[in-house]
């Protein structure tokens, strides 16, 4: 069978042999610089290019999430510190409010002893001016009936004085 | 196939013409087609580079699955030439078929049993070596006489088989494919026009077989070259 087959060729070609062995080492070598070596490296580099991509995002996936926890304790630490300013605030508005009251009420005191002080004052002056008056009109009453018993000369000298006297007291 | 070969004689070596002729430009072709595809290599991939990587990883396929993963690396670059120079050898004669004073000057190399021969003899040399230098001689003599002292002419046959088979499947395959293309195109002028308008779409519907018969059996080629070399290089059996 295998003379057969190899008639179709006519004759075992020993040269035809070696030319392509020789041919193919020599394509292996200038395919393998050429074309095979530049495209595996490139599709090695993609390989690691796509894993490192892969880890790369894993790692900024995971740091996004810290970012977001950061932020939300933040959030949360500023909602605190709100409360505590308007507390605050609200604490020294009230003592403020209670100081204003107390000063008011202090000051109203004061004004009020003041006016009751005012008060007594006139009051007491009143009084000593009706005290006076009274006892000038009691004086006028009692000379006025101490005169009616008093002698026509007498009378005369209390009438005139009396005159007198208003007309000191009309000038 | 029809007419004799030119054959000469150099260094006390007979060439064939023909052989040497197909196979210089098949060579020429392999090596600009993979030269050009691997042009501007770019992070994206694009063109050409999709091509020769859509390649690349086909033949790293073939030989992924019948090699231990250590190995390999060690073949795949030998199965990716290997494959496109069968591959382009055995559509070759589908595209040119020169012939001159009924000799012929371009045909396809793998329809020639010394071509696919020389490939499948060094093939299984490779495998041999290959085998020898990773587990030692000892292990590679002792494989013979697996699983029984008995079996040893069986595996001495098996392995002359697979020489022959490797070698004369590709040739018969491409050279029957080739030579009922001649026949039809010598069917379409032998009774003129009626002929011509039989055969040419038969010629059509061959051709088209044949292309894929030629990626098939590259492939073929190529599995088998990894399975012989994998079954001597692993280190069980």
């Amino acid at each position: 069978m295998l003379q057969g087959v190899l008639a179709q060729s006519n004759s075992l070609y020993v040269g035809d042999m070696l030319f392509y062995i020789v041919s193919f080492i020599i394509l292996m070598l200038l395919v393998k610089h050429y074309a095979w070596k530049p495209v595996t490296d490139m599709m090695n580099k993609r390989a690691t290019k796509i894993s490192d991509d892969i880890d790369n995002a894993e790692k900024s996936r995971a740091e996004a999430e810290k970012l977001a926890a950061q932020r939300q304790t933040e959030l949360q630490n500023s909602h605190q510190e709100a409360a505590k300013i308007i507390s605050t605030a609200k604490k020294t508005g009230e003592a403020q409010r209670d100081q204003i009251v107390t000063d008011a009420q202090k000051d109203a005191q004061v004004v009020k002893e003041q006016a009751q002080k005012d008060a007594e004052q006139a009051r007491r002056d009143a009084l000593k001016g009706a005290q006076n008056d009274v006892a000038n009109l009691s004086i006028e009453i009692a000379s006025k009936l101490i005169h009616k018993e008093l002698n026509a000369d007498d009378q005369k000298a209390l009438i005139d004085s009396y005159i007198e006297g208003l007309v000191k007291h009309e000038s | 196939m029809g007419g004799e070969a030119y054959t000469f004689k150099l260094f006390g070596l007979t060439f064939n013409a023909t052989n040497v002729i197909s196979g210089t430009i098949i060579f020429v072709l392999v090596f600009f087609v993979l030269f050009g595809l691997s042009r501007h290599l770019q992070m994206k991939p694009k063109g050409g580079q999709n091509v020769i990587e859509w390649l690349i990883e086909f033949t790293n396929g073939i030989v992924r699955e019948q090699m231990p993963a250590s190995e390999v690396g060690n073949y795949s670059f030998l199965a990716f030439v290997l494959f496109a120079f069968i591959f382009f050898s055995n559509q070759l004669g589908l595209i040119f078929q020169i012939g001159w004073n009924g000799n012929e000057i371009v045909r396809s190399p793998t329809a020639d049993p010394v071509v696919t021969l020389t490939f499948s003899l060094s093939m299984i040399m490779l495998a041999h070596f290959a085998g020898i230098s990773k587990n030692g001689l000892k292990h590679y003599f002792g494989s013979y006489l697996k699983p029984y002292a008995v079996m040893l002419p069986i595996n001495l046959v098996e392995e002359f088989a697979n020489f022959l088979t490797l070698g004369l499947r590709l040739f018969g395959n491409i050279f029957a494919g080739e030579l009922l293309l001649k026949l039809l195109g010598q069917m379409a002028f032998s009774h003129g026009v009626p002929t011509i308008l039989v055969s040419l779409p038969l010629e059509i519907i061959w051709q088209g077989f044949s292309v894929f018969i030629g990626a098939i059996q590259a492939y073929v080629f190529v599995t088998l070259t990894t399975v012989y070399i994998s079954q001597k290089v692993s280190a069980e059996e």
